[in-house]
């Protein structure tokens, strides 16, 4: 991410595209247009605006387990409206999601399949553990349930909740943008886990 | 009704209350006896299959006293002292099947086996299919084996599951509280 | 197979009720043999045919939650089914013989996710039966007045979700904004949205707000006209009526010995209704309809949902109307807290309300089991006592789990598509299956 001698390339943010993957070619016209743009204007660098795509269109992956699912779901609904925020596509493959809402209580026997869909997900890709039992186990300090999630998968944001509202979970997500715009990388960089 | 339930194959006991009627069979004769409450006497729908652990029943006091989950001994001084110590039961498991006939003078019944630990239970799928999934959920949890069973592996619990959690030698898990003054 | 079916020669199913309509469906049972809840793939189709099996979930769009389907396709048609539960294991009932009752009640909301407060008041009639104890008149009609309320939240998410997974997503938007209002009057009664745990042994945890009464109503006269609105994306829809009538088809007799209750067996032509057959809290004093229909199908169950959406507005309204004064909780103090203010004044309130807090109230031995009618058929709570503050057992009976039961028989001869129109009508909920 050095900003003196060189001005940083696509490749240097993490983005892995074919194109930006091809060391031999010189950068392409977004690159060197953003580039110009830097100089003359002074006021955006690169990473702010990949940040800032990133965090527009983050498409969460449907992973509703229990209660919290059901909030989650009313987030998409018109009074709360995960739409301004360009995310209501809820997509149900997780090679083409960008953020996994583990909402609900996780069993033992649901881990397994958590994990495998987080490693599923491509680059770069956030975790929000909503409520109190995908954050901590909640109530059911038990032996069925997985005490939070941050156990086996990197969590960027908890949202405290039984179940939280759909404003407390908008709170998370306009915070994980936030984050995101202001260039901290996604947990598992931070935590250096495997993805 | 006392004499209709008497006539069942195992009779052991019935009894009566909150307005209930319990009725204890022997669980070598529980098919005949299912069989004949539900041709004979028209309980055509079993609600639930449901199993009791009695391990330490009544044997700390009643259980939960002071916070403490293990009980404590009523007689000893400073003790609450006016609970009584409940009646010990004759075996530590109990599976327990609420029938109900369903029709327009509808009546409930709860039949009731009483069985130790390893103790095989006749598997009443036969005379109620609706029986499957909940044998499976009680042999799965409380671990009481029911002979005879089409399918009688887990259901709750991963497959590969050592222990039947809601006995009560079976330990709550989960992770100990900590304090924010300890370490 | 034991359970003899209604041949033609005439010899009555034992799983034959006089509550029945009569309407033959199919001939016989249809229930699989030898395992009730599983298809099994025919040994000729294995060996000759190219069956493939594919697993559905536990994580998939249909939002039904955490539900594993393996299922076996020839072509199109299903010839192979099981269902794999258990990824929302909660342990619940372990969890609550740990607990007082008073912080029991927390649990089971979260069980049947949907119909929260009909869990809860399940476990609290259940320590009431053990206590031998009555909830004053005006926390039992504002009990009826919630779990009615419940229950329309319950049919309005099963709408909106089933929709989505029928791929009629604009419902989804439609249903959901009346759950925002039922949420709204959840959170001016109680202070919460969802898992209200507004119930105490004995009656309410607190007072009916003023200006609840005037919200209630006009919700109240908004909802039929709502409901007609859903019905009329759906009933004309060529696709849905596709999709629904003739699918899944499931006969009173097989009902029955699946052990169905609410809207399955219901559609299924078996006038049951505990709320009609054997009432509690105030349904005897109430003037309201229980749909039947005869069909058995997808369809069947979906206009008995939303007809027991009207119904429910109804039994809203006569308890709006009939609402008693007075306190809204028992008096006594060995089971309710006392009044905060009487603990500056009073010595006996103030050890009182140290041993309930402390220690609990204590419920005498005995077992007991209760059935109320759900959202989604009978939920029972079995409570074994032993005289001390905390349960020694619970189980609840959960209608979801019983309703995957039936999976396996509704879906002979079916086509994929129609697999998950069938599961989106047995609603069954993963918290209340796994419990």
């Amino acid at each position: 991410m050095a900003v003196g001698d060189r001005t940083p390339r696509l490749a240097d943010l993490g983005i892995s595209s074919e194109r930006v993957l091809m060391k031999h070619k010189p950068p392409g016209v977004f690159e060197r247009e953003v580039a110009e743009l830097e100089q003359r204007v002074m006021l955006t660098t690169l990473e702010k605006a990949v940040a800032w795509a990133q965090s527009k269109s983050m498409w969460p992956d449907t992973f509703g387990l229990a209660c919290c699912a059901i909030e989650m779901m009313s987030t998409v609904t018109a009074r709360y409206d995960l739409a301004r925020f360009g995310m209501e596509a809820f997509r149900a493959s997780p090679r083409q999601a960008d953020l996994l809402i583990v909402s609900g209580r996780v069993a033992h026997k649901m881990s397994g399949p958590l994990r495998q869909i987080y490693d599923q997900m491509l680059e770069p890709k956030w975790v929000i553990a909503m409520g109190a039992c995908a954050s901590s186990g909640g109530m059911f300090n038990n032996y069925a349930v997985l005490q939070g999630v941050d156990r086996i998968v990197p969590v960027d944001m908890h949202v405290p909740g039984c179940p939280p509202r759909p404003e407390a979970l908008l709170e998370g997500i306009v915070r994980l943008h936030e984050k995101v715009q202001a260039g901290v990388p996604p947990a598992y960089e931070l935590r250096k886990v495997a993805t | 009704m006392t004499s209709a339930f008497a006539g069942l194959p195992g009779f052991v006991e019935e009894k009566e209350g909150h307005g209930e009627t319990t009725v204890i069979v022997e669980r070598e004769r529980l098919l005949e006896a299912a069989r004949q409450l539900r041709d004979a006497e028209g309980f055509n729908f079993l609600a639930d299959v449901t199993s009791a652990d009695y391990l330490g029943w009544g044997e700390k006091g009643v259980s939960g006293y002071w916070g403490n989950a293990g009980g404590r001994d009523t007689n000893s001084p400073g003790s609450w002292g006016f609970a009584s110590v409940p009646e010990p039961k004759s075996r530590r498991f109990a599976v327990s099947y609420h029938l109900l006939a369903l029709r327009s003078e509808p009546k409930r019944v709860r039949l009731q086996v009483w069985c130790e630990d390893g103790d095989p239970v006749p598997s009443v799928v036969p005379v109620w299919p609706t029986a499957d999934w909940h044998e499976r959920e009680v042999y799965d949890l409380m671990g009481i084996v029911f002979d005879g069973h089409p399918n009688l592996v887990r259901i709750l619990m991963p497959e590969d599951w050592a222990g039947h959690p809601l006995r009560k030698d079976y330990p709550i898990g989960g992770e100990p509280v900590r304090f924010s003054d300890e370490d | 197979m034991a359970t003899t079916a209604t041949s033609p020669s005439g010899t009555r199913s034992p799983f034959s009720t006089d509550l029945s309509s009569g309407r033959l469906l199919y001939e016989g049972s249809r229930i699989p043999q030898p395992i009730p809840t599983i298809l099994l793939v025919p040994p000729e189709l294995e060996e000759t045919g190219d069956v493939l099996t594919v697993n559905f979930g536990p994580n998939h769009p249909s939002t039904h939650g955490v539900l594993r389907l393996v299922v076996s396709l020839d072509g199109e048609t299903v010839v192979g089914l099981r269902a794999v539960i258990g990824y929302l294991h909660t342990g619940f009932e372990k969890n609550m013989e740990q607990k007082t009752y008073w912080k029991a009640i927390t649990y089971p909301a979260r069980m049947d996710y949907l119909n929260f407060q009909q869990n809860e008041l399940c476990f609290v009639m259940a320590i009431e039966k053990l206590l031998g104890i009555e909830p004053p008149p005006k926390a039992v009609w504002m009990r009826t007045l919630l779990a009615e309320l419940t229950r329309i939240h319950s049919h309005l998410v099963w709408l909106g979700t089933t929709g989505l997974e029928l791929g009629a997503i604009s419902i989804f938007w439609y249903a959901f904004r009346e759950r925002d209002l039922v949420l709204d009057l959840f959170e001016m009664v109680t202070g919460v949205r969802m898992h209200t745990r507004y119930f105490q042994t004995g009656g309410l945890a607190e007072d009916i707000p003023l200006g609840f009464d005037a919200e209630c109503r006009r919700f109240i006269d908004v909802m039929p006209k709502r409901v007609d609105e859903y019905e009329a994306l759906f009933d004309n829809n060529v696709i849905f009526l596709e999709r629904t009538r003739g699918v899944g088809l499931l006969s009173a007799e097989d009902a029955i010995a699946l052990g169905q209750s609410g809207p399955m067996l219901r559609a299924s032509g078996v006038n049951w209704d505990l709320r009609r057959n054997e009432p509690y809290l105030v349904y005897p004093e109430l003037d309201f309809d229980v749909p039947v229909y005869p069909d058995g199908d997808v369809y069947a169950r979906y206009k008995i949902h939303m007809d027991e959406i009207r119904q429910s507005s109804r039994i809203i309204r006569q308890c709006l109307d009939g609402m008693p004064e007075g306190p809204w909780i028992l008096d006594d103090r060995k089971i309710v807290l006392p009044p905060r203010d009487e603990l500056h004044t009073s010595m006996e309130s103030l050890i009182h309300h140290f041993k309930l807090v402390t220690e609990g109230y204590r419920v005498p031995e005995g077992e007991v089991y209760v059935p109320i009618e759900s959202a989604r058929g009978e939920l029972g709570c079995y409570l074994v006592s032993d005289g001390g503050p905390r349960p020694w057992r619970v189980h609840f009976r959960a209608p979801s789990l019983v309703a995957l039961e039936a999976t396996a028989t509704c879906l002979q001869q079916s086509l994929i598509a129609d697999l998950i129109a069938v599961a989106a009508s047995l609603d069954p909920v993963m918290g209340d299956v796994d419990r």
